[in-house]
């Protein structure tokens, strides 16, 4: 249960989110709530880039270590424009899709197999956290050994990091379906695959979303470290290459963008799903 | 072993497979390892025989330099784990106790939540070089935020009627936040401590993968330049089993003398 709870507590700051302004009839009141809800978010975005201004402006510090948030907005525009920012924001997205397409159809069936017999799950687990604490960004080497530095290494390394914590927690949630509703309802005639369906599946959902989610947050740190070790574009490569050349306003571009790009990845998609079954239908504990 | 493997484990010769079987994965997998050098005969920096990692690793453990990198990669582990799980929870408890400066913060926090890390190593070699301060901040900056989220959430749930209610029987606020405000966040600080430390691990390695002349990352990324596959392996073995060792030995204990004596959480 703790991959679970390691799960819940690592999206975490999800429970902090406070209530949205309740709903108004007037168009004008709605969009001021969404207003004042903008501000209140980037406010304290506000203080720190006011902060980091008069620290750069006061200190002295050569633009090697610390550049002001001006110039970093700017560095941002020029990437954009050349149109750096943007072929690497799609390059690191695909393959972060393309990973994540693998490894929920590899994961998924394969937990729930390991699930359906509670001995083999038990059996399963320390192999599943041997494998996870050998993280996929240790393999990485392995990985550069054999297909050098390319879009497969990279590839690889991430569906190593998504499919263990999805596969381990399918297994989990697969397991702690109490049996008693297979038994219901396979004692009113359903067939194995009538049952897959509508217990075991269900059951299990929430679990496997909280594995999906932990999946994606290993999964999307695995992708930057992958990129930033075989240069073949991306974010990942661009904040490393960036450092070489001692761009430090496009290394906190990049860091930025990474940072809303997960942020955008994690409420917008992920959140929505989670409190939509999780929060909705709470986690089986074992 | 965890509970459900315990009961698990029953009296009697089914009892003693069920308890043994956690092994077998770990057995199918070196037959099937086994199998595919035998038939396949892969170059060995490919995929080297077993008996070949084992020497290697004996090799290691006897010329001293696997545990040389293990203390290295250990040391930089305590450091930035023991200041980030310090700073995490003294200021998720102040952040906690302050209701609104926590929630004006909140959406800079979760930003950086997702940012911790490894995000941050081009920037730490900028600022401090490659090398052990390097390393040693990357791992505080991942355990850090998600051990003060967590803080912060674990104060802010205690209940407000506990609080009062001691305080009503004449306790200091200090008395109160000692005795109920702190233990009552301490699910959610030690989830927070168990999640920050699987991220600061993973953090570790991938700083010493490009940032670092020793320790186990550094050791299995130069064995990638001499297509060492043998070392790697070795060496991601090593990793997995500290990892592992460390989530075990370390945290689950720490989880079962605490909040699981004191009942706050079910056991896994």
């Amino acid at each position: 249960m703790a991959q679970v709870q390691e799960g819940r507590q690592a999206a975490l700051p999800a429970a902090l989110e406070t209530e949205r302004p309740k709903g108004t009839t007037s168009f004008g009141s709605a969009s001021l709530g969404r207003l004042k809800e903008a501000a209140r978010i980037l406010a304290p975005f506000g203080v720190l880039a006011v902060i980091w201004w008069v620290i750069k402006a006061s200190f002295d510090i050569s633009d090697n270590v610390l550049v002001s948030p001006w110039a970093v907005i700017t560095a941002t525009v020029e990437l954009v424009r050349v149109g750096i920012l943007t072929d690497f924001i799609g390059l690191s997205i695909q393959r972060l899709g393309g990973a994540t397409l693998i490894a929920v159809f590899t994961a998924v069936p394969i937990g729930i197999v390991l699930g359906l017999n509670k001995n083999v799950a038990t059996a399963f687990e320390p192999f599943f956290r041997f494998l996870q604490n050998v993280s996929g960004i240790a393999w990485l080497p392995l990985a550069v050994v054999w297909y050098g530095l390319s879009n497969t290494t990279i590839l690889l390394v991430i569906i190593y990091t998504l499919t263990l914590p999805l596969g381990f927690n399918t297994m989990l949630g697969i397991k702690t379906v109490p049996p008693r509703y297979a038994q219901m309802c396979n004692s009113l005639g359903a067939s194995r695959l009538r049952v897959l369906r509508d217990v075991y599946i269900p059951g299990a959902l929430p679990n496997i979303i909280v594995g999906f989610r932990l999946g994606i947050g290993y999964g999307w740190r695995a992708l930057i470290a992958g990129e930033m070790l075989a240069a073949q574009g991306g974010l990942g490569d661009m904040i490393f290459q960036a450092r070489t050349a001692n761009l430090i306003d496009q290394i906190m571009a990049g860091m930025i963008v990474i940072g809303c790009l997960y942020l955008v990845m994690d409420r917008l998609i992920l959140q929505p799903i989670e409190d939509v079954t999780v929060g909705r239908w709470g986690v089986l504990r074992s | 072993m965890t509970t459900v493997q315990a009961r698990a484990a029953g009296p009697g010769r089914l009892g003693q497979l069920r308890a043994a079987s956690p092994i077998i994965p770990f057995v199918v997998l070196l037959l099937i390892w086994a199998g595919i050098v035998a038939i396949f005969e892969p170059r060995t920096t490919t995929l080297p025989p077993i008996q070949r990692i084992a020497n290697t690793a004996w090799s290691m453990i006897s010329d001293g330099s696997l545990w040389t990198n293990i203390l290295a990669s250990l040391e930089r582990l305590v450091y930035g784990a023991i200041t980030g799980v310090v700073t995490g929870v003294v200021l998720g408890v102040i952040a906690g106790l302050n209701r609104r400066v926590a929630k004006f913060f909140e959406p800079l926090i979760m930003f950086f939540s997702g940012l911790s890390g490894i995000v941050w190593i081009p920037l730490a070699i900028a600022w401090l070089g490659i090398g052990r301060a390097m390393v040693i901040f990357v791992i505080w900056n991942s355990v850090f935020f998600l051990v003060f989220s967590n803080t912060m959430l674990g104060v802010q749930l205690v209940p407000r009627v506990l609080e009062d209610g001691v305080q009503t029987l004449g306790a200091s606020r200090w008395h109160t936040i000692l005795h109920v405000t702190i233990p009552g966040a301490l699910p959610n600080m030690m989830a927070g401590i168990r999640a920050g430390l699987g991220f600061g691990w993973r953090a570790l390695i991938a700083a010493e993968l490009v940032g670092a002349s020793s320790g186990l990352g550094h050791m299995i990324y130069s064995a990638s330049q001499y297509l060492r596959s043998d070392i790697i392996i070795t060496g991601c073995i090593v990793i997995g089993l500290m990892g592992m060792t460390l989530d075990r030995l370390v945290l689950h204990r720490l989880e079962m003398r605490t909040i699981a004596r004191w009942g706050m959480v079910s056991d896994e």
